[in-house]
């Protein structure tokens, strides 16, 4: 302890010497091998600057450990310093046997037993005093308790030490002279067994225990340390003591792997020099072991040499000099078994199709070997070294990247469309490969999870130019189907718009003058052909919207000279003659033509076009993060792309010509022919029930319903089901995407609809306005003038064949949306059509003379009218058809017309009016006065003035408004 | 003013000797680096260095000015790289061709003006000095006392019987 006061108190006073005093030192030393020399030293020595204990400290640090351990020698504070435990665990790291977590517990559990010892003590021992304590401690640190304590003072710390050594010097004794033996007579290695298999574990039996690290590095030194500066010594390899003490090459792998380690802690003087030898002897060593593995390898001994020799490789240094060996040399990295070839693939098929077999062949193959070498691997190499993933990333690296690029070269040259197919088909087949691979005993548990990223690192430089393409070739092919199709539309069109007028052309060319001549005159019977009703099926094929029937009664026009360009193929057309007629024709077959307007069919070749697409596209996910990211993205895109063609260009446009058609179509015109027709052709005459265009585009309507669930399942199975995208995500592009197609779907169905129901009403105007006939209500007037229609006895009490008609129509096109569109939108269609309905009835209505006869059928008809839409389910319809049955009693009631119908003037009848007050036509009068003057029953539908409108068409207004009238205002003078 | 590196500094003794050197060379001293910074207006005022005198800060700014363009030592140097070689430079070994006390003062000098390199060059060349000597040598050479029994110095010695080089 002395020596904590030495360094510094001497330090002072050197420096405050002054110059002169110090040059006189200067000279002194100057003059060292003088004869004064040793008087002279005596006195330096006195005044000799000491260094402070750290800077001491750090030049032990410098130290080669035999050096360290004599300056031990020197004195107790540098004793100290060197046997400083933090010095020799870190010496123990470099080794990388230190156990920092087994110090820690080491600790820990000294810490318990010595708190659990202190509580036995104090309670056997409280009767001693704190003195007494301390010497106590020490005797239990003599039962080995201290060992572990890494804070004990220094005292403690020595003097448990030396209570130690009794025991401890034997050992180290033994081990000292048995390396002794070992360096006097290397030569005989028999005698060193115990020293040999000590050297061999030496440093997997170091304890990290705090507090002995120096004894632990003693042990693994004092054993290693002759091996090790032997062999950095010896001139050749073969004069190395460890050669010759271990002749089991496995031991002297073993051996030489320890030196390697116990090299690190080799930290002093020439070290790199040292370092560099052990390194050059290992090389020797290995490069011998791998030529007997070489040796084995070729004769094919995977059981014998190639067993041992791999463990003695894996021993010295992992083995990756085998494993090198191994993977390199094998038959199918030697490139002495052809697997395949890759443009087996290209040849033979159709341009823009891969044949897959021979890339399966090509994998199945690989896969095969892969399964034998696992074998193999699994019998000669040890279960520490990993051997398959080498032999995969490089099998991977040459084989399967070689064929691919092979392969996929060629595929470019053939077209984007084949590219992407070898791409994803081979990537596809190389997944395969990968889950048949069969992992051996070494291999890390994440061994396929490695496998498919190795495979994926194949395909990395494809993956961008891959993606790109797949998306183009997507967008082409929808594009060009889309346009071909729309395409042949319009050549159709044109042709038969051409066809039409082709006929009119040469017809007009042939009767010059008299075709005009007929135009003027025939006109307005010949405006129009007839619209026969279309029996046109529900096919859907684009390819063929039926062409019209011209169905031209007029024998003059019959075209019986002309075929038409296309008409035959055709149930033959007839050809219209005139300009009128043909551009009838043209827009008939146009209104026929709207179903076509898109086509299911298209839409599904594009969705199959996009399901092939992501399909194709989806297993790549599993290239991982990086790319999977973008795979999902891109198949989002050529979602989107989809929707874009599919929708905006495909059903958008079709939509908006259905519509366009719709808007030009005239009910009127072509019904007026059509009513004549079949008031004289047909006996039942209801038999069709519909407007053409609006059963087209309602057709289509449902076309559009059916490529929207279309979309739908393909959005759920394809992106949802397999997670490429999140259907909840309202953020993502498809999604946002699906919606808005979704949206344009719904405003073009709307708009179609709104011009729907135009046409369906003007049609019901039609009907109204063609079928109903004046007796029908009116049975007793001019029932000689009625042609058809109800028969005029008074009996018939059934409903009109206008009602029948009307509420067949309607029913017809109403039920036809049920299920295509959804709830909301039908709801919103079947009200419209339930208020124009009522509005054009009313209208209707007004327009007719009713008797009182024709009342009961004008009620059942009102009935009809009202038990069907009160078949429509609309509770806001239901009041106003209320309303017009209530109304429709208004005719029932029944007015004598006064006696003086026809007989008396104009005076008179004011007279007799204001003078039968009480009569009974007055009473009657009064009586439908209060059904007219009823708003309630009305439920505000009908104002008074409209019920007093309906009042006027009673057949026998004229007779009785008088009597009404005054009633009526009567009544309001009266509530007045 | 010229470049920083041309700028002068005035370094004191602890005998009041007054050195002017060039600033980058005494920046190889950490201590007098981050004087400078502290002081502000480098130059002008004197930098007193308490505890060398004047022989002895010679001698280090001879050693600073040799290695004026040396790269800044990196922080991480500690770290598992404690392979310290006691390999020196040609010109350090010359260099420390000195008495020992004088090498002692360089040493201390070092330590306290904090020019690590120059530390470990002293601390490397003291190894040396004493790799292979007795301990009986070394007390001579550091001038420390011993203060073991013949019997204790033996029972360090057998302890550690392992280490011995044969």
């Amino acid at each position: 302890m002395s020596g904590r006061s030495t360094p510094q108190s001497p330090r002072k006073p050197g420096n405050k010497t002054t110059a002169g005093n110090r040059l006189s030192q200067q000279s002194a030393l100057r003059g060292n091998d003088n004869v004064l020399a040793s008087l002279r030293a005596t006195q330096i020595i006195a005044s000799k600057p000491v260094l402070p204990a750290e800077l001491i400290a750090t030049i032990l640090d410098y130290l080669p450990v035999p050096d360290l351990l004599t300056c031990a020698r020197v004195s107790r504070r540098v004793q100290e310093m060197v046997y400083d435990d933090t010095r020799w665990i870190h010496k123990l790291k470099t080794l990388r046997v230190w156990n920092e977590a087994e110090a820690r517990q080491r600790v820990e559990e000294a810490m318990k037993r010595k708190a659990e010892a202190q509580r036995v003590r104090e309670a056997d021992e409280a009767k001693r005093t704190g003195v007494h304590l301390q010497g106590s401690v020490n005797g239990i640190a003599g039962g080995g308790v201290t060992l572990f304590d890494a804070g004990v003072e220094e005292t403690r710390y020595k003097r448990s030490l030396e209570q130690q050594h009794p025991h401890l010097p034997p050992a180290r004794k033994m081990l000292a002279d048995g390396f002794d033996e070992l360096a006097i007579s290397p030569s005989s290695p028999t005698g060193n067994v115990w020293d040999a298999h000590q050297a061999l574990t030496i440093l997997t039996q170091v304890r990290s225990i705090r507090g002995r690290a120096r004894q632990e590095f003693g042990k693994v030194y004092g054993t290693l340390a002759p091996l090790y500066l032997n062999l950095v010594r010896s001139k050749r390899h073969s004069d190395a003591t460890v050669f010759r003490i271990f002749r089991d090459p496995d031991q002297q792998a073993k051996i030489l792997a320890a030196l390697k380690q116990f090299a690190r802690c080799d930290d002093s003087g020439d070290w790199q020099d040292r370092e560099q030898k052990l390194d050059t002897i290992i090389a020797v060593f290995e490069t011998a072991v791998l030529r007997e593995f070489e040796q084995g390898f070729a004769a094919g001994d995977i059981d014998g040499r190639m067993h041992r020799y791999a463990h003695v490789l894996a021993t010295l240094n992992a083995g990756s000099a085998a494993v090198d060996f191994f993977v390199s040399h094998h038959p199918v990295m030697a490139r002495q078994i052809q697997v395949g070839n890759p443009l087996d693939c290209l040849e033979a098929v159709a341009p823009g199709h891969v044949d897959l077999n021979p890339v399966q062949m090509f994998f199945e193959n690989l896969a095969n070997k892969m399964v034998e070498q696992a074998e193999v691997i699994d019998r000669v190499f040890p279960e520490t070294i990993d051997v398959l993933t080498p032999f995969l990333s490089r099998m991977c690296e040459e084989i399967i990247a070689e064929y691919l690029t092979a392969l996929i070269d060629d595929a470019r040259g053939r077209g984007s469309e084949t590219y992407v197919k070898a791409v994803a088909g081979s990537f596809e087949q190389g997944l395969r490969f990968v889950a048949s691979l069969r992992s051996t005993k070494a291999s890390p548990p994440d061994f396929h999870d490695k496998a498919q990223r190795i495979l994926a690192s194949c395909f990395e430089r494809y993956f961008e130019s891959y993606i790109a393409q797949e998306l183009s070739v997507f967008n082409t092919k929808s594009t060009a189907e889309v346009t071909h199709w729309e395409r042949e539309l319009s050549e159709q069109e044109a042709s038969k718009e051409s066809f039409f007028m082709s006929n009119l052309n040469r017809q007009q060319a042939k009767r010059d003058f008299l075709s005009s001549f007929k135009k003027v005159v025939m006109m307005p019977v010949n405006v129009l052909p007839a619209f026969n009703a279309s029996k046109a099926s529900a096919s859907k094929a684009p390819a063929n919207p039926g062409v019209a029937d011209t169905h031209d009664k007029e024998s003059r026009t019959s075209s019986s000279t002309l075929d038409g360009p296309l008409g035959t193929q055709h149930p033959k057309p007839e050809a219209p003659t005139t300009e009128l007629a043909a551009k009838a024709a043209i827009m008939n077959s146009r209104l026929e033509g709207i179903k076509s307007l898109f086509s299911i069919e298209v839409a599904l070749s594009l969705t199959h076009l996009a399901k092939a697409c992501i399909e194709r596209m989806a297993p790549m996910v599993r290239m991982g993060p990086p790319y999977s990211e973008e795979v999902k993205e891109q198949c989002n895109v050529i979602f989107i792309t989809m929707l874009g063609v599919l929708g905006d260009r495909h059903v958008k446009n079709g939509f908006d010509k259905a519509v366009g058609h719709l808007s030009t179509y005239n009910p009127r015109e072509v019904r007026g022919v059509k009513a004549r027709l079949e008031g004289d052709d047909t006996a039942t005459g209801s038999g069709h029930g519909g407007v053409e265009p609006l059963v087209t585009f309602l057709e289509l309507v449902n076309v559009g319903d059916l490529i929207q669930q279309m979309i739908d399942v393909f959005f759920a199975q394809e992106l949802v089901a397999t997670k490429l995208t999140e259907a909840d995500d309202f953020l993502s592009p498809a999604v946002k995407q699906k919606k808005h197609f979704e949206q344009m779907l719904d405003e073009r169905v709307a708009a179609g609809l709104n011009r729907g129901i135009d046409v369906l009403m003007d049609e019901i105007e039609l009907i109204c306005a063609t079928t109903q006939s004046p007796t029908d209500f009116n049975p007793g007037a001019t029932s000689s003038s009625s042609s058809n229609g109800a028969a005029p006895a008074m009996v018939d009490i059934g409903v009109s064949r206008t009602a029948t008609e009307v509420v067949e129509m309607v029913n017809s096109h109403t039920s036809m949306l049920v299920g295509s569109t959804d709830k909301h939108m039908l709801d919103v269609f079947t009200q419209e059509v339930g208020l124009r309905l009522f509005a054009v009835l009313c209208k209707h209505f007004k327009r007719q003379r009713i008797s009182v006869d024709g009342a009961i059928k004008f009620i059942s008809d009102i009935n009809h009218y009202s038990a069907f839409v009160a078949n429509l389910r609309q509770k806001p319809l239901m009041p106003y058809f209320q309303a017009l049955r209530e109304m429709s009693q208004i005719y029932l009631v029944h007015i004598d017309p006064p006696a003086t119908l026809f007989g008396n003037t104009s005076k008179a009848k004011r007279s007799s009016l204001l003078s039968s007050k009480g009569t009974k036509t007055a009473a009657q009068a009064k009586e439908l006065a209060t059904i007219i003057a009823d708003s309630e029953r009305y439920r505000g539908i009908f104002p008074s003035e409209e019920v007093y409108e309906f009042a006027e068409r009673r057949a026998d207004w004229y007779l009785v408004k008088a009597y009404v009238e005054s009633a009526l205002y009567g009544v309001g003078c009266s509530v007045m | 003013m010229a470049g920083e590196g041309e700028q002068m500094v005035k370094l004191v003794s602890s005998d009041q000797v007054e050195i002017p050197v060039e600033r980058k060379v005494a920046e190889r001293s950490m201590l007098i680096k981050n004087m400078i910074e502290d002081l502000g207006a480098p130059g002008e005022e004197p930098i007193p260095i308490m505890n060398v005198s004047e022989p002895v800060l010679r001698k280090v700014l001879e050693w600073c000015t040799h290695h004026k363009n040396d790269p800044a030592p990196t922080q991480d140097d500690d770290a598992d790289s404690r392979k310290k070689t006691t390999d020196i430079e040609d010109w350090d070994q010359k260099f420390m061709q000195v008495d020992q006390e004088m090498l002692f003062e360089i040493i201390l000098a070092a330590n306290y003006m904090d020019i690590k390199a120059l530390l470990d060059v002293g601390c490397k060349t003291v190894a040396n000095m004493i790799k292979g000597k007795s301990p009986e040598e070394i007390r001579k050479t550091f001038n420390i006392q011993n203060d073991f029994t013949p019997e204790e110095e033996d029972q360090i010695r057998r302890e550690n019987e392992w280490a011995e080089d044969r």
